[in-house]
């Protein structure tokens, strides 16, 4: 266990980045990674609890004592052994977790958590420096084909661990390169893109296939899917953004914010986008408070934006949660964001009410301010305060308001598999099984919008259970 | 007397119950605190279910349960857990891990190594002030327990708690369990309820008989009022046999009671005894009080020494050679806190074991000697068992290595052995520490060798050892041989307080102060 005294000695060490204005000027990733001896002394502090919490706060269960522990001694290949064997891809958590792990964290209690993020982001960083992450090609085939559909985290994790158990694994996705939203929708800035190439890499040495281009149940039959595989493991993500239909909703300039974050990472990643949606110059409106917002007003930053406000509906959060009621969970406080410091106003408890403009564009948004209160049966609503409503210049509004599910036409029709209320894909967290036989789900498109973290666990666990189908039992870790 | 639950506990509590215990406890498998070894949280004991149930049934049975209270204990939780625990025949439950859970406890599982982040289980000021815990915390989590049981008694119809002990029929097993090792479980062994007469009792409601009004020292108070009440000195003679236990403890009562902890002149009461001594022979023995022994002794002689003086030799018409047989038994001067033993002969195990401020002088040892003493002084004149001073961290002891093989037996984790210097030569050591800056204030301030000489002179004046007199004739070779055993932490304790005391000590005082 690191060092038995480190959490008392010892204080948090934040990763070092560029200042907000140097970073808004470029799309590359501006956070360094720690140095030898600042990881070892992170990971000094960890306490080695008796109950990890951390561990049980990692929706993969990272073995996180245990490689503090290994990071500490200097001993960092087989803390990156110990960091792979619960996570895939490390690379991308390290960077774009929200660090529930370190939410759990025993010091966080009453004091600084241990910065476990950093250090995951450490591990692999030097892992990959050193040429330690390599291929781990199967032994031997099974022969059994297993088709995965949709290239975001969850089927990326599920390919890789179903191709490492020996089945030929063919990786579909309806965009032109593999990702998901990993690819197009976080921004350049958060996580480099040559990250997912070199992923792709090592899992095509492995022996997942990658096509991209194939958007099942529109250019490929789901038909042909079910003949041609073994198993079938539907990972296409939540991507139903949630609308907001007031007036005005129809004017030029009023967009989701999964139409305008893409673009500006094609345009990174090389590509040219015709008419692309830009900030530049312009009075920006970011229509709800979550992360993706938060990546709206960073790419806004970056394009140039007069002037940029963030919209919450719900009231702003404490600086600090009340922590004996909360932790070990995830505590609802003030975040935030790089992309926050780097330049935007954030106003909490407003909703909006409508678009104005001339022409056809946008030129303002109505909005009031709301009150939240208890109903008699205890459930928190919305009460607009009156007079309160104003308005407010917005050249471009970017909805950013979450997604309410999977997109429903073509490839779950096709499927035909049962939905949940949420209208998510029904299949539980055991087995993964949707109501059509063979044909297995995981990642957002079973448990709704979530963390990329969350998406690799349903990716793993969903591998295992197409594994214990095929070969009656499996030897993949749940 | 605390039980592990297991398969013929039933049997050791109702030899507890006629050895005259007043409580025994059934300690159920689940337990165990953060500083416990994974074997014992993991391998020792049965439900604490299986344990009580049996243990109920043997005591009522025998005719014993009425005398004894009977508590369990092992992950008690809720008030379904005291039911279950009434109903099985417990009067009294013990909690641990709940309630310290309610204080803030995270199970960190790091009680041993004093760095409890949320200051439960450390000394640390620092860890300590994270403490967040409050009485009330607690007391409302029993409130919510005893709301529970009174409950669950209203429901079955019960109006006290006493009427509830044992009533194991009223319990049932749940049935369709849908687990492969669920399937096949026989309660009935579990419930089953002795078929004894009315009047047996099913739980605690007397109190021990335990023969106390024919205990020796009742002579002895009648024999030493002069002393007790008029401080005046007496001398008396008693034979004694290992049926007598605890002898003295009551007639320190009593001088504790009328002279606190300070006692009376050295050697006021001075008891003679001839024969066999029971257990704890001279426990508690208060300043002022002398215990000499013809003969022999069983277990625990001076437990919790307080003050008095004992001495042990046997008889001297016995042909055995004393220093190579034993003299008293197992556990001497446990948890000693003040006074002085002289013991003309060979002690058992677990010698002076938390001794914090006693002296002692034997002419050998078994096993685990002097193990977490933390003060006092022990001198051995002959072999020590193995694992000596194993979590030692205060006094010294004086080990006579006639062939050099002590190294082997002692456990060196915390302390460090030194040869024992003449005094010029310690005195001249001391000399070159404080110039290093790291001055040592000597053991009971004195110097090694004249401390240890006259404890050696004394142990022959009190028993006449033939062993002490050939040490003492040969000096200078003996004293080569001796090994000091320094615990490091003593160390560190004495240069520390060596350090203060010249932060404060202005220069003209020290250099008085060293003069003197």
């Amino acid at each position: 266990m690191g060092k038995i005294t480190g959490f008392l000695e010892l204080t948090r060490i934040r990763e070092a980045m560029q200042a907000p204005r140097e970073r808004v000027r470029h799309y590359r990733e501006f956070i360094l990674t720690l140095a030898d001896d600042e990881a070892a002394k992170q990971g000094a502090r960890c306490m080695d609890c008796g109950i990890p919490f951390c561990q049980t706060g990692c929706p993969i269960n990272n073995i996180i004592p245990d490689w503090n522990d290994l990071v500490y001694r200097h001993q960092w290949q087989q803390a990156l052994d110990v960091l792979h064997s619960t996570n895939n891809f490390p690379e991308f958590t390290g960077r774009i977790c929200p660090a529930p792990c370190e939410e759990s964290c025993t010091l966080n209690i009453n004091d600084d958590p241990v910065g476990i993020k950093s250090i995951e982001h450490f591990i692999i960083d030097k892992g990959w420096g050193e040429g330690w992450v390599k291929p781990q090609p199967p032994s031997r085939a099974t022969g059994k084909r297993v088709a995965v559909v949709g290239s975001g985290p969850a089927g990326m994790a599920c390919a890789q661990q179903l191709a490492r158990a020996g089945h030929s694994v063919v990786l579909f996705e309806k965009a032109d390169r593999i990702g998901g939203l990993l690819r197009y929708g976080i921004p350049d800035f958060k996580m480099e893109k040559d990250l997912i190439d070199r992923r792709m890499e090592q899992m095509a040495v492995e022996g997942v296939e990658f096509r991209v281009n194939a958007h099942v149940g529109h250019n490929v039959a789901a038909s042909r899917i079910l003949e041609e595989f073994a198993a079938v493991v539907l990972t296409g993500g939540a991507e139903a953004s949630r609308d907001l239909p007031v007036p005005g909703r129809e004017l030029a300039g009023v967009h989701f914010a999964m139409e305008f974050l893409p673009q500006q990472n094609r345009i990174v990643g090389g590509e040219a986008v015709d008419g692309q949606i830009s900030a530049e110059g312009k009075h920006v409106v970011v229509i709800g408070g979550g992360d993706t917002g938060s990546d709206c007003v960073g790419t806004s930053n970056r394009q140039g934006a007069a002037s940029i406000t963030q919209f919450e509906l719900l009231p702003q959060p404490p600086d600090v949660e009340d922590k004996p009621m909360v932790w070990p969970y995830w505590p609802v406080k003030l975040r935030t964001s790089s992309s926050h410091e780097e330049g935007c106003e954030r106003d909490w408890a407003v909703a909006t009410k409508r678009f104005e403009g001339t022409d056809g564009k946008v030129e303002r948004l109505i909005a009031s301010r709301v009150e939240w209160q208890k109903d008699a049966q205890g459930q928190m609503r919305m009460a607009e305060v009156a007079g309160s409503e104003f308005a407010m210049r917005a050249d471009l509004i970017l909805l950013a308001m979450g997604f309410t599910g999977p997109v429903a036409t073509g490839l779950l029709e096709q499927f035909g598999v049962d939905r949940d209320a949420r209208s998510n894909v029904k299949a539980d967290t055991e087995s993964y099984r949707t109501s059509v036989p063979k044909v297995f789900a995981a990642g957002d498109m079973r448990r709704g919008q979530s963390l990329v973290v969350w998406a690799i666990r349903e990716g793993r666990q969903a591998a295992r259970s197409v594994d214990e189908l095929l070969m009656g039992k499996s030897l993949l870790p749940r | 007397m605390k039980l592990v639950s297991e398969v013929g506990v039933g049997t050791v509590a109702a030899g507890v119950a006629k050895a005259k215990a007043d409580h025994v406890t059934i300690a159920g498998h689940d337990g165990g605190t953060g500083a416990s070894p994974w074997s014992s949280i993991k391998h020792a004991g049965t439900p604490w279910e299986l344990g009580l149930a049996e243990t109920q049934q043997t005591l009522v049975l025998n005719r014993l349960r009425g005398r004894i209270s009977v508590q369990v204990d092992g992950q008690m939780k809720t008030g379904r857990d005291v039911a279950v625990g009434a109903l099985l025949g417990a009067d009294e439950f013990g909690f641990a891990t709940a309630p310290l859970i309610v204080e803030g406890c995270i199970m960190m599982r790091k009680c041993h190594l004093n760095t409890c982040p949320v200051g439960v289980a450390t000394q640390d000021p620092v860890l300590r002030r994270k403490f967040t815990g409050q009485p009330e915390h607690v007391v409302n989590y029993f409130f919510f327990v005893a709301e529970e049981v009174r409950e669950i008694m209203a429901q079955l119809g019960f109006r006290t708690f006493d009427e509830m002990i044992g009533r194991a029929d009223l319990l049932d097993m749940r049935t369709g369990i849908e687990h492969w090792k669920a399937k096949g479980l026989d309660f009935s062994r579990v419930f089953y309820q002795p078929q004894m007469p009315a009047d047996v009792a099913r739980h605690q409601c007397e109190m021990q008989d335990h023969g106390l009004a024919r205990a020796l020292d009742h002579q002895l108070l009648a024999a030493a009022e002069p002393a007790l009440g008029k401080r005046q000195p007496v001398r008396l003679n008693y034979r004694i046999r290992n049926a007598n236990r605890s002898v003295g403890a009551m007639l320190s009562g009593a001088v504790a009671c009328r002279y606190g902890h300070e006692g009376l002149p050295d050697d006021t009461i001075h008891v003679a005894f001839e024969g066999v001594a029971g257990q704890s022979f001279g426990a508690f023995l208060a300043r002022g009080v002398t215990f000499e022994l013809q003969g022999a002794t069983n277990d625990y002689v001076g437990k919790g020494l307080s003050g008095g003086r004992i001495v042990v030799y046997p008889d001297p018409t016995c042909p055995a050679t004393p220093e190579e047989n034993i003299v008293v038994g197992n556990t001497v001067m446990y948890g000693a806190i003040d006074g002085e033993a002289y013991l003309r002969g060979v002690a058992g195990e677990r010698f002076c074991v938390r001794n914090s401020g006693a002296t002692a002088v034997v002419e050998g040892l078994g096993d685990h000697g002097c193990e977490y003493m933390t003060g006092g002084t022990v001198v051995v004149l002959g072999k020590t068992g193995r694992n000596f001073a194993a979590g030692m961290s205060g006094g010294v002891a004086y080990v006579y290595d006639r062939d050099g093989s002590f190294v082997q037996n002692c456990n060196t984790a915390m302390v460090t052995l030194e040869p024992l210097l003449s005094e010029a030569e310690q005195m001249a050591a001391d000399a070159l520490l404080i110039t290093a800056g790291k001055g040592r204030i000597r053991h009971r301030q004195r110097f090694d060798e004249p401390l240890l000489r006259e404890l050696i002179e004394r142990h022959l004046r009190f028993t006449g050892s033939t062993l002490a007199l050939k040490l003492l004739d040969n000096w200078e070779a003996s004293r080569a041989k001796f090994v000091k055993v320094f615990p490091n932490e003593y160390i560190r304790a004495l240069s520390e307080l060596y350090g203060k005391e010249n932060a404060v000590m202005p220069a003209v005082a020290r250099k008085q102060k060293e003069a003197a």
